[in-house]
């Protein structure tokens, strides 16, 4: 029923594209961007620097965060608190031998199993936060994660020798016993080595907790994990290239034209436009990541990151723009279309008042961020926006209460009225004895 | 580096998400607009210009008055969402064609202060905006607001007045195709039932408006009204006969279904249409009223709070 009468009608949300060729290379980049947050410098990395590809430029100080590498013959131009700012350069004769020098890791060789393994993962660049931890089913989310991206397809039917390398790589990682595939139910696939799991084909369905939910028809089950396809092609990749991974594949995409490019990570935005022919206008609106679950961005020189999964121009005129001012109409279509089966309108106007406490009884932990809510909300408000607000706002409250609770304890002062928050034994023990006391 | 990456390109900052699925305020409003039109259009046929004559002067006396309020309240000034000029027509469909014009400058100046504006504006208004202007007149002017009394220079008979005073032969008396056509005495386009069903079918098919909402009024009435009718026939007219009259098409397709007013999710909604359309049946039988459609839908906008409380537990969580 549900399925029937509340399906978008828009062509696009069906995250079957029929896209399958290969992925074209994307433009040697003239200048890079690399994002170095929570990242040790490598020796060497300063202004004016001479770098050349897979040279290592940072170390990551998460051991499960990839460390950076530069993707291009270079001078680094600018080195500042976020970002290192690479300018291309021919290479000349001494800059090519020390390109000779990067050594190759052939992975699929190498000895490591499960836990071993990551931190060579990570000296290759690779992240492996999201990679399947602590579980005994390992999803990989085979579904276009955002209506509009389009290189899960041809990934999944033209490169499948990475994905095999990719998978033969998570089998040795992951701690999991069952490691199944999550493909649109309508995507006629037959893998040999992995178990496939047809899952619902519109969007939200690719959702990572809506793609388990397909799988294991429970809702947040434990002990199931689930990992992006892209995440898989990288190890893949590293795999077959045996050298530190610097490239990711992104869809770029307007409203007439879309392509997949594999580009080097750090290129900036504006040449990768530039190079898909998709030419800007004064109120276009640039989006990386989704188009539904991005972010905009104001200026051309920012570049694409590790995870962002396309590139789209949203041309002025082909969406009704949003007012400032766009108070709620209770019409209920983010409550009809919300996945989650929570309350968006509401969640949107208590956030909106600074009432965020207030959404935690209506369940905003549940919410999936899908996006549908704005998508559809005829008064045009940025609900998403609202609840994210919402979510970083009770985030913050409860990381001062934690602290405010660590100081607490540190003085040796229990407060009379933190009784719901003393869950610890140690504590109640406390409290208990000295009622005791009293008494 | 390219032209394109220079800066010289202003673009525009927005957040997710970043597509939409094109429907807007103003769309949802001229589309509800466009399907009173057959109501409409039927109206002017049955009573000629004095049709015309009420529902222009309804909206626009709704639009100043909207526009006005909201100089006044210090707001923008958003009558280009057409939403007053839609609970105009609402408003006028319900009044009868020959009503003085001081009489729907009233209630349409009403409609929008006291039954939109008061409470903050659009879709913040907790009972049906054309309904409060009806229902403030309706107990001020009763014989003004009454059809039967007005419309004293026409062929056409009040179905309802037929067969509460008559019994049921004589509402049977009435031709079923007179009623679908229009041809009774009525609100000016609460009558159009054929005009009202294919202009609400649409409505319902494209999603403008809550089908559930609908089918749980019709079905209230007409399961009510047929087991009435099964129990006594001599007393009381079929099923098809109160969907046919009074302003049971409007209520269950523009009215009960206005934005705001009615609970967000298919169960609620469906009870919500449910108890309206039963309450038409009870106000009929055993009220004073002879319609019951207004006050019946007023009453429903009120159990909202209390019907949006049945919810469905979260994703992955509890119901608590």
């Amino acid at each position: 029923m549900k399925e029937l009468f509340q399906v978008i009608n828009d062509p696009r949300f069906h995250l079957l594209y029929g896209v399958t060729q290969r992925f074209s290379p994307g433009p040697q980049p003239d200048r890079v961007r690399l994002n170095r947050e929570n990242c040790k410098l490598a020796d060497g990395v300063t202004k004016k620097a001479l770098v050349y590809p897979y040279k290592l430029l940072a170390e990551h100080s998460s051991p499960l965060k990839g460390d950076v590498f530069s993707p291009i013959y270079g001078k680094i131009s600018e080195v500042s608190q976020s970002s290192i700012f690479i300018d291309a350069i021919e290479p000349d004769e001494d800059l090519r031998q020390a390109a000779e020098t990067v050594q190759k890791t052939d992975l699929l060789s190498a000895p490591q199993r499960g836990e071993e393994l990551r931190p060579l993962l990570k000296s290759l660049g690779l992240n492996t936060k999201s990679l399947g931890q602590h579980c005994d089913t390992l999803i990989i989310n085979g579904l276009n994660p955002d209506p509009g991206v389009t290189w899960a397809e041809p990934m999944l039917l033209a490169h499948q020798e990475t994905l095999r390398d990719g998978l033969a790589l998570l089998r040795r990682l992951s701690p999991a016993k069952r490691i199944l595939l999550a493909v649109p139910k309508e995507m006629r696939l037959h893998h040999s080595d992995i178990e496939v799991a047809h899952v619902p084909s519109q969007y939200p369905a690719s959702v990572n907790a809506l793609v388990i939910k397909a799988v294991t028809g429970q809702e947040n089950p434990e002990g199931v994990g689930i990992v992006g396809l892209h995440n898989v092609w990288s190890l893949g990749r590293v795999a077959r290239t045996c050298l530190p991974l610097v490239e990711s594949v992104v869809t770029i995409g307007n409203c007439e034209y879309s392509g997949n490019y594999i580009v080097k990570d750090g290129s900036l935005i504006g040449q990768l436009l530039e190079f898909s022919h998709i030419t800007l206008h004064n109120g276009d609106t640039l989006v990386r990541g989704g188009p539904l679950r991005g972010e905009s961005l104001e200026k051309l020189d920012r570049s694409v990151t590790r995870g962002s999964t396309g590139v789209f121009v949203v041309e002025a005129g082909t969406i009704p723009p949003m007012k400032g001012h766009s108070p709620c109409v209770n019409c209920g279509a983010c409550v009809l279309i919300c996945p989650a089966r929570l309350s968006p309108s509401i969640l949107s106007r208590n956030a909106e008042f600074a009432l965020h406490e207030r959404n935690l009884d209506e369940h905003i932990g549940s919410c999936l961020e899908c996006g549908l809510c704005g998508y559809v909300c005829i008064a045009r408000r940025p609900v998403l926006q609202y609840i994210r607000l919402s979510k970083f706002k009770l985030a913050e409250a409860a990381a001062a209460r934690g602290k405010a609770l660590a100081a607490d304890e540190a003085l040796g002062m229990i407060a009379a009225d933190n009784a719901e928050a003393s869950a610890e034994a140690g504590t109640n023990n406390r409290a208990a004895r000295e009622q005791r006391g009293g008494n | 580096m390219s032209s394109a990456s220079s800066g010289s390109v202003l673009l525009a900052m927005s957040v997710p998400s970043f597509w939409h699925c094109g429907r807007t305020i103003r769309k949802y409003s001229l589309f509800t607009i466009l399907c009173c039109l057959p109501a409409a259009a039927m109206a002017v046929w049955n009573w000629g210009l004095p049709a015309l004559r009420v529902m222009s002067l309804s909206i626009a006396a709704c639009v100043v008055a909207e526009a006005l309020c909201e100089k006044i309240m210090g707001r923008q000034i958003e009558v280009d969402d057409f939403t007053a000029v839609y609970a105009g027509l609402i408003f006028a469909f319900l009044l009868p064609a020959d009503a003085p014009w001081w009489l729907v400058i009233l209630g349409a100046v009403i409609c929008v202060t006291l039954g939109k504006m008061a409470f903050g504006g659009l879709g913040a208004n907790p009972v049906s905006t054309p309904l409060v202007g009806w229902a403030v007149l309706a107990v001020s002017f009763p014989i003004l607001m009454d059809p039967n009394a007005v419309q004293l220079s026409t062929d056409f008979v009040d179905p309802l007045v037929r067969l509460k005073f008559f019994g049921a032969a004589g509402a049977d008396a009435i031709p079923l195709l007179d009623l679908i056509m229009g041809k009774q005495i009525n609100g000016l386009g609460a009558g159009q039932a054929l005009g009202l069903f294919v202009g609400g079918s649409f409505l319902c098919a494209t999603g403008t408006v809550r089908w559930q909402i609908s089918l749980g009024f019709f079905l209230g009435v007409a399961a009510l009204a047929a087991f009435f009718h099964m129990s006594d026939p001599a007393h009381n007219a079929s099923a098809f006969f109160h969907l046919c009259t009074g302003s049971v098409m409007l209520g269950g397709f523009f009215m009960a279904t206005e934005m705001g007013t009615t609970p967000l999710r298919p169960l609620p909604m469906f009870l919500y249409g449910l108890t309206g359309g039963l309450l038409v049946m009870i106000i009929r039988k055993y009220g004073v009223w002879i319609d019951g459609v207004p006050f019946a839908i007023l009453l429903s906008n009120m159990l909202t709070p209390y019907l949006d409380m049945i919810r469905p537990r979260p994703f992955g969580g509890s119901r608590s």
